[in-house]
């Protein structure tokens, strides 16, 4: 009985939004108030009636409901109980209904917020997200229904990949997949102010921001609990892969984290109109295509959990939004005419649209990578490999050089400045990015593009920390206190402010990802129990191991005893873990972590009998790039939080301060 | 004097904590030792694809073949065998999506030219659009300073005109003139 109300639950939301839908479109052309007050109660709608679908979906997996196809398909009566609560998210349809119930969260957050504060816009971007919404119910009521039942009820369920019944899927897939779909609701807000025609004022860049950094930080916590989830988990030493999937989740990530940027020149300078239209468009074509590559793409990749022949139901969704958009665009672009001007090549704005085209040349390189494969195979039949050594090639210097604009950009003022003043404010800086490189090579890091990598980052760092020391001087020159003085430097301006934050921690990441990249140690052990072994400063000894065994596993721990240098770090066990019914085995590296290095040691072969082999791995300064995840979202959450509306951007100029 | 050097401090702490960090994991890694020919299997391994499990290298990967393949690396290696001899001996058996990168010859020549005329192309588009940019932005401004000088010349004309009966009103006439004219943002 559950799971039929939550089938028709289903079969009403996909009314209600199509509802949604048109009642907006045509309410806003004959300017009926009511259709529109109605469209958007229909939208809000959804949300509850999603809600009784994916309770009746936890209802049929936690009491192994297997007359439930995708029940049947996706757990058993080996899953643990607490697993089959959130089962529901890891298969193909299941993964469906809560992208779509996460969706219809936001679009009802997002309507309620710019109903009053875009009343022009709010119809048109409605419509536009109960078209998405409509969709993907679409979707899983005509071709993938998660609560379909089967004509024969199976005793037992065949299980999901165990590779998925770990805490890690508690957060990363769902994190990932709500990023994804959240590029819509800017998408929605952008487009809707466009067709509204009111996309050459800039009423709407308040809620874009707002939206296009909900997405974006989302984004980033999904990837970078993917890359931890990896690393810990999945046992291989690595965190980062250029996988297809990886590839398709990251380009919208740079494609938003462009469009967070110019969206504040819009915002501040009331430029790039035409500009941010654009990257929004592509960010959320990006999105699409992860989504598509995800779910049964044309690429080979680890991440195919949730692979189905889906795959081409979104990428003609994906065809046909980005033409619509694109088609609004032109249709609307005499529009978008920019009220300020650039003054300057050597001005905030003209860094910012350089950081914009570099990411974006990121993302399209990363894009061609990923999809290469496909060509070479039409072209000459052979099937080539497109991996990690190429990315890093092709990505690494772009990546730096974006990392170095990060240090620069921000420090140059908006509207221009002179070539005396810019070489004045890189002064520090550049000091601060050379004495770093004199350090490093009196310590003998020698290779140069990991020198050159490193210089970058303390670039960046000391022309960050040099402003905050500056403003905080000044302020306190004003009669405020130190810490009075840095506090209210900070919250003056966060929008700025909360950006240096995220800044700082981007290089904590960087320099993460470089010294591990760089400096990594790699060795392999062949081992029985009471050998020894050194690695750099560690020498740890295998003492034995343990066996336990479960309903659908079991489960090798390799002890060891470490210490570095003379200090004991204790008893280190790693996992493997082998489960008969997918014949998968999965590895746990035991991880030794400090802000220095990660002392890591991952079983490669190892079974209970004979010499097993151990993969050691010293890897470099990862401590901080998983540090830096939290620093992100509170350097996020501090640019986004309220405080008073910034005045345009002033400068002096000849006929004394003009406002723009 | 006492706080502005702490504040100073604190900055200086955190690149320097940075730093030592850095150095000293940097210091630490390179005299781990591992021997030559290990560092080149590991190498090798990781531009090696594995063949049945995709997306992952056979460094990365616990399959047997993997493991199969790993033991291969290193015993050529330990036969003496140089990198290139290697690769080409695994795609003469496993085919060239072997390869984690793609061949620098023939149509997959493209996979390693697009990204740097990407590259180039966004810079040139790029200097394009700012100048372009700069120029409509400069030409707006003199069509501004044109329309100022013009009615510069029409009130010195008034002004001349007035000079000779010497009223009040041509000076105020002035003054309201030069103040509308003075913001070029307008």
């Amino acid at each position: 009985m559950i799971v039929e109300a939550g089938q028709i639950a289903l079969v009403l939301a996909l009314m209600a939004s199509v509802y949604a839908a048109a009642a907006s479109i045509i309410g806003v052309s004959r300017r009926s108030s009511e259709l529109l007050v109605s469209g958007r109660y229909a939208l809000y709608s959804v949300l509850p009636l999603l809600l009784v679908a994916t309770a009746a979906l936890v209802y049929a997996f936690v009491t192994n409901d297997f007359s439930v196809k995708y029940v049947a398909e996706n757990s058993n009566l080996a899953m643990p109980q607490a697993y089959t609560w959130v089962a529901f998210y890891a298969g193909n349809s299941g993964s469906m209904l809560y992208i779509a119930i996460v969706f219809s969260l936001m679009a009802v957050i997002a309507v309620a917020g710019i109903r009053k504060a875009l009343p022009y816009t709010s119809p048109y971007a409605t419509g536009i997200m109960a078209l998405v919404l409509a969709f993907l119910l679409g979707v899983m009521v005509f071709l993938a229904n998660p609560l379909a039942r089967l004509a024969i009820v199976p005793p037992d369920g065949q299980g999901i990949n165990p590779l998925l019944v770990h805490f890690g899927m508690f957060i990363h897939p769902p994190l990932q997949m709500a990023g994804l779909v959240s590029v819509a609701i800017p998408f929605s807000i952008a487009i809707g102010a466009l067709l509204a025609n009111r996309g050459g004022n800039d009423e709407w860049v308040d809620q874009g921001r707002l939206w296009g950094m909900v997405s974006w930080v989302i984004l980033t916590v999904g990837l970078m609990l993917g890359s931890w989830w990896a690393y810990t988990i999945l046992g291989w030493g690595g965190y980062w892969a250029w996988d297809p999937v990886e590839n398709s989740a990251l380009m919208p990530w740079l494609a938003m984290t462009a469009f967070v940027h110019s969206i504040m020149v819009q915002k501040r300078r009331g430029m790039f109109r035409m500009w941010n239209m654009i990257i929004i468009i592509i960010g959320f074509t990006m999105a699409q295509m992860g989504m598509f590559i995800n779910r049964g793409g044309p690429v080979p990749s680890v991440h195919s959990f949730a692979q189905s022949t889906m795959g081409w139901v979104f990428l003609a969704f994906m065809i046909v939004t980005l033409v619509g958009a694109v088609a609004v665009f032109i249709w609307k672009s005499d529009t978008l005419r920019s009220r300020g001007q650039l003054e300057s090549a050597l001005s905030r704005e003209s860094v910012f649209l350089a950081q914009n085209v570099l990411f974006l040349t990121v993302a399209f390189v990363t894009l061609w990578g990923t999809i290469f494969p496909i060509f070479s195979e039409a072209a000459n039949d052979t099937v080539v490999t497109v991996g990690q050594p190429f990315f890093n090639r092709v990505n690494g210097p772009v990546l730096l050089l974006i990392v170095l604009m990060m240090g620069l950009g921000p420090l140059l003022p908006w509207r221009r400045a002179t070539v005396s003043h810019a070489l004045r404010l890189v002064r520090v800086p550049l000091a601060g990015g050379l004495l770093t490189g004199v350090v490093l090579l009196a310590i003998g890091i020698t290779r140069p593009v990991a020198l050159i990598a490193f210089m970058t980052c303390g670039l960046v760092v000391t022309g960050i920390l040099y402003e905050w020391v500056r403003g905080t001087l000044a302020r306190h020159r004003g009669g405020e206190e130190y810490p009075v003085a840095f506090m209210r430097l900070l919250s003056a301006n966060r929008p700025r402010y909360g950006g240096y934050i995220v800044h700082l921690a981007i290089i904590m990441l960087a320099a993460g990802a470089i010294a591990s990249s760089f400096y990594s140690v790699q060795r392999d052990f062949a081992m029985t129990t009471g050998d020894s072994a050194t690695v750099g400063d560690y020498s740890f000894t295998f003492i034995g191991t343990r066996h336990a065994t479960f309903a659908d596993r079991q489960e090798d721990y390799a002890r060891f005893e470490v210490f570095k240098g003379d200090s004991y770090l204790g008893i280190m066990e790693a996992l493997r873990a082998e489960y008969p019914a997918f014949r998968i085995a999965s590895t746990q590296g035991a991880i030794h972590s400090t802000p220095i290095e990660d002392f890591y040691i991952v079983p490669s072969e190892f079974d209970r009998e004979g010499p097993a082999i151990f993969r050691v791995l010293i890897n470099p300064m990862v401590w901080w790039m998983w540090a830096s995840g939290p620093i992100i979202v509170l350097g996020t959450l501090f640019a986004l939080s309220p405080r008073r509306r910034l005045a345009p951007a002033v400068v002096p100029s000849r006929a004394g301060t003009v406002r723009a | 004097m006492d706080t502005v050097k702490n504040v100073l401090n604190i900055g200086l702490l955190t690149v320097l904590t940075l730093a030592a960090a850095l150095a000293t994991a940097c210091l630490t890694v390179s005299e781990a030792g591992v021997p030559d020919i290990e560092q080149r299997a590991t190498a090798l391994n990781k531009s090696i694809m594995c063949p049945v499990c995709p997306g992952e290298s056979i460094d990365q990967s616990q399959n047997s073949l993997s493991i199969q393949m790993r033991s291969i690396v290193r015993d050529k290696l330990g036969e003496g065998w140089t990198d290139r001899q290697i690769k080409d001996f695994l795609v003469e058996r496993y085919g060239p999506s072997v390869l984690m990168e793609p061949p620098t010859s023939g149509f997959n020549l493209a996979a390693w030219v697009v990204p740097p005329v990407a590259f180039a192309l966004a810079v040139v588009a790029l200097l394009l659009t700012l100048k372009w940019m700069r120029m409509s932005a400069e030409a707006e401004r003199q069509a501004e300073e044109e329309t100022a000088r013009d009615r510069g010349d029409y009130v010195s004309r008034i002004e001349d005109a007035l000079n000779s009966d010497d009223s009040d009103e041509a000076t105020s006439e002035r003054r309201a003139d030069g103040l509308s004219g003075g913001n070029p943002q307008q």
